[in-house]
């Protein structure tokens, strides 16, 4: 029943000019604070800790870094660590201890602006436990210990980190912006690619035939390009898209009746689900750089875009879709 | 619209649509009349588009207009999306954003109170997270990126050619093999299916969490639980639901669990996890209803019943306490919707043997009849058919309507009302109908009964309209309920209850066509005729009800319960109407809502005001009878089965109260009481095992386990005898039981240790036959009792009179293990020896032939010849007696011998030499 009553909204919690350009934002496990990275207007690089307290937001600390922090992930810690990963236009990998101190744990030189895709294990700090092509976008699967990256020509890869081979690739057109899998601590599931002119995919990973691959359904989000995809750490068929327009759309990922099917020879092949709108707004006129999700608290989301301010979204009635 | 209008209709949008695709959209089809025509929603989202762009000029309406009509033809269609701003709090109800910014309120302070609590624990790094591999060697054994993709790009999937025919006479296996295992698996298997569940471990080790991480982690692990129950993966959803559990054993989980096995069709398991949360949570609805669910899917209907009947006391019960007999309705109803759910189960088994009352009674089947009309009446078809006795209904859901009508016939004033009372309203919209359907059985020929003060050409069209109202044939009933209402009105006639019926009815056939406007005003009139009539009142709140006018929909439904609280549509239309009023009105919504008319106490169930026969109260007072027999049999096996999984788990003592119970319900249980025998027997209480198996053996007394256990008890007791006796009727009636056997050698080892033992310590047992003083025994008749002698004092375990085969093989037995020879002869000379080869039965054996033999020689054949003469001349003719001459031993044939040779010798009227001697070839061979 989807009466305008069930509809989940997307609620505007708080609203945070910044001096900085901000690139990223992530929730911090297992508290109500987040870190912001982005780039000083003298060409620094910074990264903020925000903590959610009382329907604003308080700065708890600021720590700033020769280079610009393009990026970030709280991937490789544990819950108790809670160590952030971020990569800098320096090409250097950083780990840091939120609560330790000012200076990063160790840092990693890696340069990825030479286009390659390089897996690193923070045990170890010299050598990249992996080098692969040129892409961007990635996301990892504890499971299977894949790697999937997108390129800007429109090729997706699946790298199998086992063996080290190209386990699946197609090509969606279009460049590809960001791919997620829909969780990250199972068998791998789903995965949502989306592209520079505004259409997505989603991938049903669980059945791939020996020449068709994986069942896929795609969706013409937004006329701009779709930035980010974020799958809701809580229910993995819920992601929201962030586009280049300034807007979220929120969509639920349906599954068919039967994932599987066998083609005429018998091989079983996947069979994609429906793709429904859930809702969509319009949040700024710059585009929507980052977005995350709260991993604690369902439906509180945080998103920073280029018109320089991070934003602490809600969305209701998660738990009815 | 006919079908060649939307034929060129489709022609002209097809038409229109190529234009459309090749250029503009005409300014002429920019147009309310042509868009409301249009049925093409690709075309309509391009006018749309048009009329958007602003090119043609701004029209707001009509793009409102065109924007409705796209929603009413494809309401997901991408023109219709639209861009929206941000939602702020101020947007929202006041009261929700309350309840989000309370519920993210306190969020951040748990969040907070963790961060503190967790620092100290920070040392631990790594715990709980068993997936982290070894860390990869780097250097030599990583090839690098480059290689890995461009061999994978050079070898794709996809290009694996089939091989040519020539190809494979070059075929080398091994190297085939080594290239498999290799990199370039993926082309030769089929498909690859990443079923999630086969490498999860079940478990997980979480010894270094704090209880806090604990919670959070089998959060985690239930969530991706309920995603794999989402997406059908049962078998991965148990997995993490198990994970999750091994955790933190969370009641949810279990009972998410227990779906998930219900869903796998592992009943057991279910039935398990349900166990469970049951435990610590007894009335746990969700649990309750998946373990009926169970029940019903292994067969065991009344444990069902039983629980959806404890769902039923929690929920319904909110609102309103409800008389008993309401509450059974209801059960059976749910049942019947739970067997709905549940197909394998034979519905009549519960409609037809719960149900013994003598009226149809009120279950609120508007709301049913709506939902299932054709399955919702079998119930009232059971019970009529047992009220009358009227068999060979054709169709068993009229036969409720037939009560009805038979009603109507008896007390045509009261029963025409057909709407406050009990007993009539079981179906009345297909009432009077359906009644001369199930009345004539053969051929609707009941049209003319009469129906209340109408004049019979009125009662005619009623009933016609009843009859198509059943059929389905909803607008011609329609037809004929309008001709007899404005027939009714035009002869002045002066009935406003069957003016009422009429309404109420042509009210119904509204509903049916789904014109619910008006439904209502037919309600309304029929209403103001009869206030608080409940049928009325039942299908206007439908009909607000499915026109989404709620509050006026909840306004009715809260009179309908007023006046009669046992109608369960109307109790869940409420909770669901409330709960969606609720969402729209925000917590003021009762401040919005119409004024709920107070019923006056004269019409609140009048039912009960009216005397019930005597004839219903006897039916009542059946009913209530069976009603508590079928309770007490539903607890007993509740009991009886708990006991047994007790026993199971080794818990005796519990077990043991249980079985108690059980007997306290049901005396007369052979069952039970060998089970609570078993009890006692593991708790070494052999006395009371001993009297628990002769119980069962009063009521049973073939039962092979009474006897076993009554073998142990006498074991424990040290009753060796009586132990080897039950032992052998065990073995007698089924040869083929081991224990039984072993437990006999056991005994009869034990018994004779005892013997040794007592042959040690006490006086001899078997007196030699020496000490009998012969004239005392000469003395002695068959008949006459015997005289106290020593040997009696010694076969005082043993019955000298037995009265049926199996006592004497007792008896035979008993004096047999005691080696006592002269109880054996007693026993003997006690039988009439015609009767001899009926009391051995098939008993007969090598060892027992000696024994008599011996019996016989040693102390009978001094006594009574002829007497021995007759027993061997009968022992002949027993079952197996061949057979046991052939088992003798070299002794005991030697004593076979000896006794004919002592016979020979005797002199006796009885038999002669020749006799002897033909006897005598029969038994030496």
């Amino acid at each position: 029943m989807s009466t305008p009553f069930e509809k989940p909204q997307i609620i505007s919690h708080i609203q945070k000019s910044l001096n900085y350009t901000i690139f990223d934002s992530k929730w911090i496990p297992c508290s109500a604070k987040f870190v912001c990275l982005g780039n000083l207007a003298r060409g620094t690089g910074v990264m903020q800790i925000y903590e959610v307290a009382r329907g604003e937001l308080r700065l708890v600390k600021e720590i700033e870094n020769a280079k610009p922090l393009k990026c970030g992930t709280f991937g490789a810690t544990s819950l108790q660590q809670r160590h952030i990963a971020t990569g800098d236009f320096g090409g250097n990998l950083n780990i840091w201890d939120l609560e330790a101190g000012e200076a990063p744990l160790y840092s990693i030189a890696t340069g990825s602006r030479d286009g390659t895709v390089k897996v690193w294990d923070p045990r170890q700090k010299d050598t990249p436990v992996a080098n692969m092509e040129p892409g961007e976008g990635h996301a990892f699967n504890a499971q299977d210990r894949c790697v999937c990256a997108g390129y800007d020509n429109g090729d997706i890869k699946l790298f199998d980190l086992r063996n080290m081979s190209v386990r699946w690739e197609t090509n969606i057109k279009n460049g590809v912006c960001c791919v997620e899998f829909d969780r990250k601590d199972i068998n791998m599931n789903k995965l949502v690619a989306t592209s520079l002119e505004g259409t997505f995919h989603v991938f049903d990973m669980r059945t791939q035939h020996p020449t068709k691959g994986f069942a896929s359904v795609s969706e013409k989000g937004q006329k701009s390009t779709i930035w980010q995809v974020r799958h809701l750490p809580q229910n993995r068929d819920v992601f929201m898209t962030a586009g280049g327009a300034g807007n979220l759309h929120l969509w639920k990922y349906d599954y068919p009746a039967q994932r599987s099917k066998e083609d005429s020879e018998g091989v079983s092949m996947g069979v994609a689900g429906t793709v429904n709108l859930l809702q969509n707004v319009t949040l700024s006129t710059q585009p929507i750089a980052s977005l995350d999700w709260s991993p604690d608290k369902k439906g509180l989301c945080v998103c920073s875009a280029f018109d320089q301010s991070v934003r602490v979204l809600i969305v209701t009635k998660l738990n009815r879709v | 619209m006919s079908v060649s209008e939307v034929a060129s209709l489709l022609n002209q949008d097809n038409s229109s649509a190529t234009i459309g695709h090749h250029g503009k959209v005409p300014v002429e089809h920019l147009d309310y009349g042509y868009i409301e025509k249009c049925t093409h929603t690709k075309y309509l989202e391009k006018i749309l588009r048009e009329l958007r762009s602003g090119e043609e000029g701004m029209y707001p309406h009509l793009i409102q207009f065109c924007e409705d009509h796209l929603r009413t033809l494809d309401p997901t269609s991408r023109a219709l999306r639209k861009e929206q701003p941000i939602a702020t709090a101020g947007s929202l109800p006041t009261e929700e954003w309350t309840e989000i910014s309370q519920d993210l309120q306190q969020w951040q302070e748990e969040a907070k109170d963790y961060e503190m609590s967790r620092r100290p624990s920070a040392m631990f790094h790594n715990a709980g997270n068993e997936n982290i591999p070894p860390i990869r060697s780097s250097g030599a054994s990583v090839p690098l990126g480059q290689n890995a993709a461009s061999k994978a790009k050079k070898d794709p999937p996809k290009r694996a050619l089939p091989r040519d025919y020539s190809q494979w006479d070059t075929f080398d296996v091994d190297r085939e093999c080594e290239r498999i295992d290799g990199n370039v698996s993926k082309k030769d298997t089929p498909a690859v299916i990443n079923s999630g569940h086969v490498n999860i471990k079940p478990g997980v080790d979480v010894t270094t969490l704090t209880e806090k991480d604990k919670l959070l982690l089998a959060d985690r692990e239930k969530d991706k639980g309920n995603e794999a129950f989402r997406a059908s993966d049962y078998e991965e959803a148990v997995v993490y639901y198990s994970r999750s559990l091994s955790i933190v054993p969370a009641v949810a989980v279990y009972n998410n669990r227990a779906q998930t096995q219900i869903k796998l069709k592992h009943w057991h398991r279910a039935l398990q996890d349900c166990q469970r949360v049951l435990e610590q949570e007894p009335l746990n609805l969700k649990a309750l209803l998946r373990r009926a669910t169970v029940f019903q899917h292994q067969d065991r209907l009344s444990l069902a019943a039983e629980d959806l009947r404890a769902v039923l006391h929690v929920e319904p019960h909110n609102a309103t306490a409800s008389d008993v007999e309401g509450d059974d309705d209801v059960a059976t109803e749910d049942e019947e919707k739970a067997e709905e759910h549940a197909r394998p189960v034979d519905r009549r088994q519960l409609a037809g043997g719960e149900e013994s009352v003598v009226t149809p009674v009120e279950r609120g089947d508007m709301g049913n009849a709506q939902k299932k009309p054709h399955g919702g009446h079998h119930g009232d078809g059971a019970s009529a058919d047992t009220n009358h006795g009227s068999t060979g209904h054709f169709r068993r859901g009229r036969g409720g309507s037939w009560d009805k009508h038979k009603a109507a016939g008896e007390t045509p004033g009261k029963a025409a009302n057909g709407t406050g009372k009990r007993g009539s309203t079981a179906s009345e919209h297909g009432g009077g109908g359906g009644g001369s359907k199930g009345g004539g059985g053969s051929a609707g020929v009941d049209l003319d009964a009469p129906c209340g003060a109408l004049p019979p050409p009125l009662a005619r069209l009623k009933n016609e309209g009843n009859l198509l109202f059943k059929n389905g044939q909803f607008s011609d009933a329609l037809g004929k309920y309008s001709q007899a209402i404005t027939g009714c009105t035009d002869s002045g006639l002066d009935s406003p209850e069957d003016l009422c019926i009429l309404y109420s009815n042509r009210a119904a056939c509204y509903l049916k066509d789904g014109n619910s406007q008006e439904c209502i005003q037919d309600c309304t009139r029929a209403l103001e005729l009869h206030p608080f009539s409940l049928k009325p009142l039942l299908r206007r709140a439908i009909a607000y009800d499915s026109m989404e006018r709620y509050r006026n929909a909840y306004a009715d439904y809260k009179t309908v319960l007023q006046v009669d609280d046992s109608v369960q549509a109307a109790h869940n239309s409420v909770n669901r109407i409330t709960r969606l009023l609720i969402e729209q009105d925000g917590p003021q919504w009762r401040e919005k809502l119409p004024d709920i008319p107070l019923v006056p106490l004269s019409a609140q169930q009048h039912r009960r005001e009216e005397p019930p026969t005597a004839e219903a109260l006897q039916a009542r007072a059946d009913r209530t009878a069976s009603d508590t027999a079928r309770r007490a049999e539903v607890r007993f096996n509740a009991l009886k089965l708990e006991g047994n999984d007790m026993v199971k788990k080794g818990r005796f003592q519990d077990a043991l109260g249980k079985y108690t119970e059980c007997l306290q319900l049901k005396p007369g249980e052979c069952t039970v009481y060998t089970n609570r025998a078993l009890c006692y027997l593991k708790m070494e209480r052999f006395a009371e095992a001993k009297q628990d198996c002769d119980a069962a053996l009063r009521l049973e007394p073939t039962n092979k386990k009474a006897f076993y256990r009554r073998a142990l008890a006498n074991k424990g007791l040290k009753d060796y005898l009586a132990s080897s006796a039950d032992l052998q009727e065990v073995l007698q009636q089924d040869p083929g039981v081991q224990e039984a056997e072993k437990e006999l050698e056991e005994v009869t080892a034990l018994l004779r240790q005892s013997l040794d033992a007592g042959a040690g310590a006490s006086p001899p047992t078997a007196k030699p036959r020496k000490k009998v003083p012969i004239t005392e025994v000469r003395s002695a008749t068959d008949s006459t009792p015997r005289p106290p002698s020593q040997e009696v004092d010694n076969t005082a375990s043993i019955n000298l009179q037995p009265a049926d085969a199996y006592e004497f093989g007792q008896s035979l037995n008993a004096a047999r293990s005691q080696g006592n020879a002269a109880a054996c002869a007693q026993l003997l000379s006690s039988v009439d020896p015609e009767q001899l080869p009926q009391l051995l039965g098939n008993q007969l054996d090598g060892q027992a032939l000696g024994f008599v033999v011996e019996a016989l020689d040693d102390h009978l054949l001094a006594r009574d010849p002829g007497r021995v003469y007759r027993l061997l001349r009968h022992l002949r003719t027993a079952d197996r007696f061949t057979v046991a001459v052939m088992l003798l031993e070299t002794a005991e044939r030697r004593r076979v011998t000896q006794l004919f040779a002592h016979l020979s010798a005797v002199q006796s009227a009885d038999f002669t030499k020749d006799d002897v001697l033909n006897l005598a070839n029969k038994y030496i061979i």
